[in-house]
């Protein structure tokens, strides 16, 4: 159980749930999440062993630091409230629920979650939820969506729906996501939940997947959905920070630590008062920075 | 790796599909083969199709796999998968393969057993109930080791006193008799009506045991050709793969000895059925070829007679080929015999 | 529970198993397909049968193919196949997972 206020997200690789070899494996590639899928992945007949494979695979497998994601069938599918009730007891990180269009949505789901986790001994609150957005709706109403729940750690754009929804599909140059992306993004930060960018499908167009994830970066979302796990390291590349932003980080962290020491109340750095989005980001760095292996724990380079 | 159904009634897909089984040595796109198929299953590496495989009743067909760029067997694990998982959702839980000798690994690893094959081809199947619960469920012989058992396999369609005479001749020269009625639903007679028939003409004889063929006596499954036109070598393929099911896996389980068979003058694959079974059984098991009866007017007592009196409203003609059993039964029921007829029931060939 | 109803579960794909339960009468018998018979073969039934114990199943044929299936994926796998033969495949049985 990953609980941290913020973590990063940076890669949320998607694995078939009812594929025995990749749930196994999923943990070997180092994602940030793992998001076992009941949807999509899993054709009709088999929506109940995947369900089972998926929760033994929770009970037994060591996933290491990765947070669990599930994304369950929809709300207007039969196997809605047994996905929920299985996952709760399997006592997963996250339940992802797709097709999200309005905040009673995951309000209803939150009231199945607490009623499931009752049911099953575990903290009421334990099971944190995000929601995926696909379609014209759901990106109108993402603010709502975003703060509907304390459990909302995230909200995700999921563009192969909403393209259709838009009647249109998907781009090389992504103009099509620019709105979607844009609202999500800023729903996602007013509400101070993770945004994960939709999968890029194309597994032969590396160039257009460093373009999408660069741009992605840029934007400001906190990550990205994967379907392939060659995908990770060129996301994490991308996220990698530069030489100089570490550095940056280096000093606000050290002027944090002079102020602790002083006892001084105030973080001050080159005669400026530090103010709290310039902490945050330096922390956000400094995370970064460690898990592309670039600093050690303490947060001191390592030599090349 | 994505299965997708392949529609074959788009005829583009059907040419893919068909041009992808040809590149692997699959070739037989007969009317008679590609249109019992029920669904059709493939798998696309970008736009071209790597694997495929269909459904046929209780049958796995046309299973052709590209192993280019994969783990070995991958992909025919997955088609298989997704075949046998389609099956079951039908309701059928008792499935067969034909297929060439050098796959049979491939199906025995997913659990197939193979039940006879020639060098054309083998038959394998899986799930249940199979062979060995068949044989269980027949009657056996008590301390059968010395004894004279005889096995005849006939679809009596309907029961003549031909069939009659086979089985009376069987039963006095053996200890015990086994009579196979063929399963499959196909006849002008229903298998009900044709067992009911075959087991009131011989109640006289207390060492006769009269056994439904089930899926490997003469069925539809592993002998399409005994119900409908088919070609010589197919014909001959099959008998062969008919005679080798019986030789190996039934006659030793019920100890059996002797087979009984009908001399043929008028059906042609009969007529290659019994060559083969003369051929392939010989080793192991007496074959008795008994020459046809003819009736007191000297006629050849013929199932085949019976059907065109009973289409033609001119069952007097045929009183004597037939035991009162089944005359009470034509009798009573001509009106919905003719009507089965009308209805488009063939009443040639077997 | 009686099984009156054959069912599968699974797949042959690599790391998984397939599992058919089917009516059996003298107790639980199986029949296995695998690489590892030899060295698993005692593992793979007493997972099986664990499970089936659970749902107090007496009486079954069991046939598996086992193309390395992890010990949670056969336990998966089997519970899946016993719902589905005994027909609860919409309730599952919450104490045995």
């Amino acid at each position: 159980m990953a609980q941290q206020a913020e973590r990063l997200r940076r890669t949320m690789m998607f694995v078939p749930g009812n594929n025995p070899a990749m749930v196994k494996d999923a943990g070997i590639y180092g994602a940030d999440s793992i998001m076992f899928d009941l949807e999509d992945a899993v054709s009709m007949s088999e929506k109940d062993a995947a369900r089972y494979l998926v929760y033994e695979a929770l009970q037994t497998v060591d996933y290491g630091d990765a947070e669990l994601v599930v994304r369950i069938n929809g709300l207007d599918t039969p196997y809605y409230e047994t996905d929920i009730k299985i996952m709760v007891k399997a006592g997963v990180d996250v339940i992802r629920l797709p097709k999200v269009e309005s905040a009673d949505m995951m309000l209803q789901l939150e009231a199945l979650i607490a009623d499931a986790e009752k049911e099953f001994g575990h903290e009421v609150g334990s099971t944190n939820i995000m929601a995926a957005i696909e379609s014209a709706e759901g990106v109108l109403n993402a603010y709502e969506i975003a703060k509907s729940s304390k459990r909302m750690i995230g909200i995700a754009l999921s563009a192969e729906d909403y393209t259709t929804d838009m009647k249109t599909h998907r781009y090389a140059d992504g103009q099509e996501l620019l709105f979607a992306r844009n609202m999500i993004l800023h729903a996602a930060r007013a509400a101070g939940i993770a945004a994960f960018d939709t999968v890029f499908t194309n597994m032969d167009d590396e160039e257009g997947f460093y373009r999408e994830t660069k741009l992605i970066h840029q934007l400001g979302f906190d990550g990205k959905s994967l379907v392939n796990p060659r995908q990770i390291e060129m996301v994490n590349k991308v996220y990698q920070p530069t030489k100089q932003e570490i550095e940056n980080a280096q000093n606000v962290v050290a002027a944090i630590a002079q102020a602790h020491a002083k006892g001084s109340g105030v973080i001050s750095m080159n005669g400026q008062m530090v103010d709290r989005p310039v902490v945050l980001r330096a922390e956000r760095v400094m995370r970064l920075a460690k898990a592309a292996h670039l600093v050690d724990e303490e947060g001191n380079n390592i030599e090349e | 790796m994505q299965v997708q159904d392949l529609y074959l009634t788009n005829p583009l897909i059907k040419k893919k599909w068909q041009a992808f089984l040809t590149d692997c040595g699959i070739t037989d796109f007969s009317e008679n083969e590609v249109a019992k198929i029920d669904e059709t299953i493939g798998i696309y590496d970008g736009e071209t199709l790597v694997a495929t495989g269909s459904i046929a009743g209780q049958v796995i067909k046309y299973v052709a796999v590209c192993q280019k760029g994969v783990t070995n067997g991958s992909r025919f694990n997955t088609i298989l998968t997704e075949l046998i998982n389609r099956l079951m959702q039908r309701g059928i839980y008792h499935i067969f393969v034909f297929t060439k000798p050098k796959y049979v690994t491939s199906f025995e690893h997913v659990g197939f057993e193979k039940l006879a094959g020639t060098t054309k081809g083998v038959l394998l199947e899986s799930g249940r109930p199979n062979i060995n619960d068949y044989l269980s469920d027949i009657p056996h012989v008590v301390s059968s080791y010395d004894k004279k058992i005889a096995a005849i396999v006939m679809n009596a369609n309907p029961f003549t006193l031909g069939h009659r005479y086979l089985i009376e001749k069987a039963a006095k020269e053996n200890d015990s008799v086994y009579v196979f009625v063929v399963s499959q639903d196909a006849s002008l007679f229903t298998t009900t009506e044709r067992v009911k028939l075959v087991s009131a003409g011989v109640a006289d004889l207390s060492n006769v045991t009269i056994v439904n063929g089930g899926d490997y006596m003469v069925s539809y499954t592993t002998f399409p050709a005994y119900f409908m036109q088919s070609a010589d070598d197919v014909i001959a393929y099959q008998t062969t793969l008919d005679a080798r099911l019986f030789k190996e896996k039934i006659a030793p389980e019920l100890n059996i000895t002797r087979r009984y068979l009908g001399s043929e003058p008028l059906s042609h694959t009969t007529n290659i059925y019994n060559q083969t079974l003369q051929r392939e059984l010989t080793d192991n098991i007496a074959v008795s070829v008994v020459p046809r009866k003819e009736s007191s007017t000297g006629q050849v007592i013929s199932a085949t007679t019976v059907r065109q009196a009973i289409a033609t409203n001119q069952v007097k003609l045929i009183a004597n080929m037939l035991p009162k059993t089944t005359m009470d039964f034509i009798k009573e029921n001509m009106a919905v015999l003719q009507d089965r007829i009308k209805k488009g029931q063939k009443i040639h060939g077997n | 529970m009686e099984i009156n109803k054959t069912a599968i579960a699974g797949t042959l794909e690599s790391s998984d198993v397939q599992i058919m339960i089917s009516k059996g009468t003298s107790g639980i018998q199986f029949e296995v397909e695998s690489d590892v018979e030899k060295q698993f073969g005692d593992q793979i039934r007493q997972t099986v049968t664990d499970v089936l114990r659970q749902y107090d199943v007496k009486n079954a044929d069991v046939k598996i193919v086992d193309k390395g299936a992890l010990d949670m994926v056969i336990k998966a796998r089997t519970i899946a196949a016993v719902q589905r033969a005994l027909d609860i495949v919409d309730q599952p049985k919450w104490e045995v997972l």
